[in-house]
């Protein structure tokens, strides 16, 4: 059983119903990781709200008991963000999973924070609409998870990130006191407290309504696969679709390791597995503009010696393309037991170099790295394969991802460009900002949250926490 | 006292202190370092700072004991056009920035309202978007990254240099349309365009409404456009409305494109224009009024919204996407009206902006009005990380009605 | 091999934790909780595993047991994580140290027992016959249980056709699995069965001997039970036929999986001669018949679609019968929820889990006049459904209605020529 205060769990129970408040080993444990398992931790109480009443209650509950707690989505999440440890409540919001409107004129929906992404995506599509970000997860993740992480996806480089796409927000803070931010029509109504909002991590409170931009589907949607004899040729060609100032709806590569992966999964798309590196780009827009597009980019394409290209015309096509790029994150648990995976974003003309760094760093410590990546924006997921079971294989993984994640910010990049910080990357935030900017992060996260008892511990290291605190206001 | 505080920043900045017109000392620094530090002394003194750009958008008349101009920040650090980024320090103006990136085939497809040699800085701390927010977006979409001076002399970054970046709190966005309240904007990281190889204009002519749904038809129909926009008669200075559709792409994919657009707007005739003329000239129109107000109107409500925001400021020049929605007035009007019309609109849930007016009408009405419930004490706290004793003379939500 | 020491439990090793199964998990679906999902039922069979979690733990029991066994994850998993095997493993060691619980033992011991099971079956003809399994049908429990066993209902009375001939040319012989519940109350799908199979080219032959799969007693974790029945089946079909005919979708994952069941070798041969009605009758084409105009939304079963991964041959049946117009309604792929002998020993879960896909076919437009599913356990379950939802939407097996197609073209009628 659970450390819990009973009186705490009665308190609980009360607001939400005894079934939904998890006390037990078994079903707390079942909470101890999100997508990235390498952390783990296991909550003190795990409780499920059904309704933004109950979520406003139990926040309203754990302000007046001091409690700290995390709220959480699918739990799909890449940093250890959404962990709760002994001593913290874990809120799941899992439940609130109602789209409460969609108009089609306005081209909005509002929906409640546990509404899984690809569901609005389809409930807006008898609208000839959908909702633009589509992180891999999407078939699982949350829209309230969505907006925690500021969560991206293939095709955020056309589109962008869910920051885009989030016009309004009503939230509870962590003191329990409500706020509306912004305006459907997307007007931040004050300073951007919805810019800020977006990729918060959970440290600013709970949304508990989410207006969302919806994007028309596009008339013309064509996806092209390319395939190249090394990784370098593939990232310069990359390089000149973009210049040529054609935006491709996406622009993704896959190595040879992780194209093998997805191969000898369910998921087989059909990707060459004697090429160096794949590249899908999917081009959208009206008919004639894909069409013209098309030829562009197959010209780019053809000069930066692609080996062969296909083209996916047909939903059907097209769909079994982007299958393997979409599972290849899970495939790798094919190669070995366990992963880590890096989301460092580079200037795209440093692709190649960085690509190289990375192989030659696999080498020297002679372990399996697999590359799947937005490539149009930068965005690299080096995914190392080992074993945690062996000691001194973690200890070189540890080292040869520091290495990786250096190499990046060297090239001027930055340690996460859409997985967030959470837990894991936590150690890396000082290689990109300077103490004063860590600690005036951390002071408006006390703006939000005096207390620091929403999702404690993450995104900046606490030490910088401690260094300035602004002066009480005159 | 504006003695001392010429001595103090003679010492510290030696040639770059002067005074203005209105023998405010003025200091001019020309790096971040030197904006913290100027920022950080006026911090330890007590001073209140009234922070200029260009002098071309807002009016220079806020009271203060210091003046900070961004005009010594004139400097563009980089372009990298293979990653399509700039770093470009704050006080440079908007037409030396063009030219530098049109040497290497590439914009920053802002095109906000007032004279092309608007600062940087400026756009960004109002974030007035022009038409082009169409297709790119809100101010707010092209900004990666900054360097802000806060009120208390420290120098914060936020953001990077790359297109894709979660990594920390998004701070970038409190500064862009901040006002000046969470800052000075030192330097930004800008997100550049391809320049693209064809560029068609077209003009309609006529009554709003019959444009209006002209224009709902192009942006129903996906035409691919950069502009798609309403400008109310006063703004071109004739007796009709116009509509501005600008399509940029391929020479093919343009004249394909635009020929769409004239299917789609039916009986409402779309005449070829001179290219961006008719738009830079409309950007500048908005001058002339003293106020320029913007409403977070859902596009559908632009035409009722139009004719309320007039029956209740007065006459003005207009400015209106049916795309993303959005209007823009600008014209002669009172604190009491503004709010009037905030009243109004808060219940359809769209909020009016205050982008620019003389400074009785700013301290009045504020720039945002007074906020939502919740909002407030949120705002005030936020704020207090970069201004915690209230240098910044950044009237938010003005005084009380 | 350390492998075999770890049993199914060594098949969870590939999850990653992404959380890919949990759209595709009925029961997560259903409550939001992570305890109800895949990902954090392997983590509860891990720490089972490694003794960190006791096999007496009610959480534990609660969470395992509320599992459908309906493998909709697997199917969804990119990195091949044996879910099915690692449950099996899990139960097993449940069912070692706490038993069965009562309910479960009691029902599985009727279907274990001739003595008990043929007076359980007349009882039930008798309540389906008189009208009574209608007219009590209903949302409430009882009123459920009514109205599965009016689902089974044949949907005209049949008479007695002329043996029809072969259209197609000669396949082979193949032998018919009766089962439990499908002899006992879906008779009427194996003489679809046998009628379908004739006209397509094969000799179908009875076998005497064989009992029940065994299948439910394997899910629910009594393997010594499911192996008993296994050995008795594997001695009456061996070399009886080319093929062993299916027509039930759960006794098919089973009897396929006899080589992993057993371990021998003629179990191992028997089990690969298993076939799903659909997929025999697919080889030979079918052959088309005469034009049935309805509406049909197709359901497929967890144990053809996941288990077996037989997907198309279910669809070509179908498209050989002119004039059906065929959809697959959103949410078909998902579990019905009735999964064995879940649906009694878990009756809330069970129709939360049905409630999103009678939901759906309430929702389709046009309405449909029929529902097609290939699994006895899924067309009690979505009938019942629909009854305590008063939709008059028949359910009934593809075959049923390939043979009505072929009644349609004249092939069972006396005076039809040959």
């Amino acid at each position: 059983m659970s450390g819990a205060d009973p009186d705490l769990v009665r308190a609980l129970g009360a607001i939400v119903g005894p079934r939904w408040v998890k006390i037990r080993d078994a079903e707390r444990r079942t909470y101890e990781a999100d997508g990235l398992p390498t952390h783990a931790s296991v909550p003190m109480v795990a409780v499920l709200p059904g309704s933004k009443a109950e979520v406003i209650a139990i926040v309203r509950l754990l302000h007046e008991r001091r409690v700290a707690w995390v709220a959480r989505g699918a739990g799909t999440g890449l940093s250890g963000g959404a962990l709760a440890d002994a001593e913290t409540v874990l809120i799941p919001l899992t439940r609130m999973n109602k789209i409460l409107g969609i108009d089609p004129t306005a081209r909005r929906a509002v929906i409640e924070p546990g509404v899984v992404n690809a569901r609005l995506s389809e409930a807006a599509a008898p609208f000839g609409l959908g909702y633009a970000p589509d992180p891999s997860s999407q078939a699982a993740c949350t829209i309230g998870g969505n907006v925690a992480e500021n969560a991206g996806g293939p095709h955020c480089l056309k589109y962008g990130a869910t920051t885009a796409h989030v016009v309004a927000l009503e939230v509870v803070l962590p003191d329990g006191s409500l706020a509306t931010l912004g305006c459907p029509q997307g007007e931040p109504w004050g300073p951007d407290l919805v810019g800020l909002f977006v990729g918060s991590e959970g440290m600013f409170g709970i949304a508990l309504e989410i207006t969302v931009r919806l994007e028309p589907v596009p008339a013309a949607v064509r996806t092209l696969l390319a395939d190249f004899g090394s990784v370098r040729a593939a990232t310069e060609s990359v390089g000149a679709i973009i210049a040529s100032g054609i935006v491709p709806a996406a622009l993704e590569l896959l190595d040879q390791a992780c194209v093998r992966a997805v191969e000898a999964s369910i998921y087989a798309a059909g990707y060459p597995t004697d090429a160096a590196a794949v590249l899908l780009v999917e081009l959208d827009g009206t008919r004639a503009a894909v069409e013209a597009e098309t030829m562009m980019v197959e010209r780019f394409l053809t000069e930066a010696g692609a080996r062969t290209i296909r083209s996916a015309e047909t939903a059907e096509a097209r769909a079994r393309l982007w299958q393997g790029r979409k599972k290849a994150f899970g495939a790798m648990g094919r190669i070995a037991p366990d992963l880590v995976v890096q989301d460092a974003v580079v200037p795209r003309s440093a692709l190649p170099d960085v690509l190289d760094t990375i192989t030659e760093v696999g080498r020297r410590y002679d372990l399996t790295i697999a590359n799947v990546f937005h490539a149009g924006d930068g965005n690299l997921h080096p995914n190392i394969c080992y074993d945690h079971r062996d000691l001194a294989l973690r200890e070189r993984v540890h080292r040869a991802s520091k290495e990786i994640m250096e190499a990046c910010v060297a090239a001027g990049g930055s340690i996460t460009g859409e997985h967030g910080v959470g837990a894991d990357k936590m150690e890396y935030m000082p290689l990109i900002f300077d103490p004063t900017s860590l600690a005036t992060m951390c002071a408006v996260r006390r703006a939000f949250d005096p207390a620091e008892r929403a999702n404690p511990r993450k995104v900046v290291p606490t030490r910088y926490c401690r260094e300035w605190r602004p002066e009480p206001i005159r | 006292m504006s003695r001392l505080i010429l001595d103090l920043l003679g010492a510290e900045f030696g040639v770059a202190v002067t005074r203005d017109p209105d023998g405010l000392p003025r200091v001019a620094p020309r790096t971040s370092d030197e904006t913290a530090a100027a920022l950080g002394l006026a911090h330890r003194h007590g001073w209140r700072v009234r922070v200029e750009g260009r002098g071309t958008w807002m009016p220079a008349d806020a009271p203060a004991d210091l003046v900070v101009t961004t005009t010594g920040l004139d400097r563009i650090g980089s372009i990298a056009p293979a990653d399509l980024v700039a770093t470009v320090q704050a006080g440079t103006p908007l037409r030396t920035l063009a030219a530098a990136l049109a040497g290497h085939r590439t914009w920053l497809a802002l095109d906000p309202p007032g004279s092309p040699d608007r600062s940087l800085g400026s756009v960004l701390a109002t974030a007035t978007a022009g038409p082009a927010r169409h297709r790119f977006g809100p101010v707010r979409d092209h900004v990666l990254g900054t360097t802000v001076a806060t009120a208390d002399g420290r120098l914060v970054r936020a953001g990077g240099t790359v297109v894709k970046n979660v990594a920390g709190f998004d701070l970038t966005k409190l500064q862009i349309g901040g006002f000046g309240g969470f800052g000075i904007i030192t330097e930004a990281n800008v997100r550049l365009r391809a320049m693209p190889a064809a560029r068609r204009t077209a003009v309609a002519t006529g009554a709003l409404d019959p444009l209006f749904h002209a224009a709902q038809a192009i942006v129903a129909a996906e035409v691919d456009a950069i502009v798609i926009e309403l400008l109310s008669p006063m703004v071109t200075g004739s007796a009709d409305w116009r509509l501005l559709v600008e399509i940029a792409g391929t020479e093919a994919g343009a004249t394909s494109e635009l020929a769409r657009a004239r299917d789609a707007a039916g009986d409402v005739a779309l005449m070829p224009a001179s290219g961006g003329a008719l738009g830079v000239a409309a950007g500048q129109a908005f001058l002339e009024g003293p106020v320029s107000i913007r409403a977070g109107a859902l596009p559908a409500s632009l035409p009722d919204i139009a004719d309320l925001v007039v029956e209740e400021l007065g006459p003005g020049r207009m400015s209106l996407g049916p795309g993303r929605g959005g209007l823009r007035w600008s014209g002669t009007t009172s604190v009491e009206r503004i709010r009037r019309l905030r009243g109004l609109l808060a219940h359809r849930e769209i909020p009016v902006t205050l982008e620019r007016a003389p400074w009785p009408i700013r301290e009045g009405a504020g720039h945002f009005g007074e906020l939502r419930e919740g909002v407030a004490p949120l705002s005030a706290r936020v704020r207090a990380v970069f201004d915690p004793t209230g240098v910044l003379v950044a009237p938010l939500e003005g005084r009380d009605g | 091999m350390a492998d075999d020491s770890r049993g199914g439990f060594a098949a969870l090793d590939p999850c990653v934790h992404c959380g890919f199964c949990l759209p595709a998990c009925p029961t997560y679906l259903a409550t939001g909780d992570e305890a109800d999902s895949p990902r954090g039922r392997i983590l509860l069979m891990r720490a089972l595993e490694r003794g960190e979690l006791r096999a007496d733990d009610p959480a534990l029991g609660q969470h395992l047991d509320a599992c459908l066994g309906c493998r909709g994850c697997e199917g969804a998993c990119p990195s091949g994580v044996g879910y099915g095997r690692g449950l099996e493993s899990a139960r097993e060691r449940i069912t070692a140290t706490v038993g069965l619980p009562a309910a479960a033992r009691f029902v599985l011991g009727i279907f274990a027992r001739r003595r008990w099971w043929r007076p359980a079956v007349t009882m039930a003809r008798w309540f389906r016959e008189t009208g009574l399994a209608r007219r009590f049908r209903g949302p409430t429990r009882t009123g459920f249980l009514f109205g599965m066993l009016d689902a089974t209902t044949p949907d005209r009375p049949e008479p007695t056709p002329r043996p029809p001939r072969a259209r197609s040319a000669p396949r082979g012989t193949v032998a018919l699995f009766r089962g439990c519940v499908m002899d006992g109350l879906f008779d009427h799908v194996h003489e679809a069965t046998r009628r379908t199979l004739i006209v397509n080219g094969y000799t179908v032959v009875e076998v005497e001997g064989q009992v029940c799969c065994g299948a439910l007693h394997d899910h629910a974790g009594d393997r010594a039970a499911a192996r008993a029945l296994a050995r008795r089946n594997v001695a009456a079909f061996l070399g009886q036929a080319d093929w062993i005919v299916v027509n039930s979708a759960g006794c098919g994952a089973l009897l396929k999986d006899l080589g992993h069941l057993l371990g021998s070798p003629e179990a191992e041969a028997l089990g690969r001669s298993v076939r799903d009605v659909t997929e025999l009758l697919a080889a030979a084409g079918p052959v088309t018949g005469g034009p049935v105009e309805l509406e049909a939304c197709y359901d497929p079963p967890c144990h053809l679609q996941h288990a077996q991964r037989v997907h198309r041959e279910p669809l070509a049946v179908l498209d050989a019968i002119p004039g059906l117009r065929l959809r697959q309604l959103p949410g078909a792929d998902r579990c019905c929820g009735s999964a064995g002998i879940y649906g009694a020993l878990h009756p809330e879960m069970s129709r939360a889990v049905l409630d999103e896909k009678v939901a759906a076919i309430a929702a389709a437009s046009p309405p449909p006049d029929v529902v097609l599913t290939g699994n006895p356990g899924c067309l009690m379950q979505i009938g019942a459904g629909l009854g305590a939802a008063d939709l008059p939407i028949p359910v009934a097996h593809p075959v049923e209605l390939l043979d009505r197609s072929y009644r349609a073209a004249g092939w069972y009628d006396p005076a039809s020529p040959s």
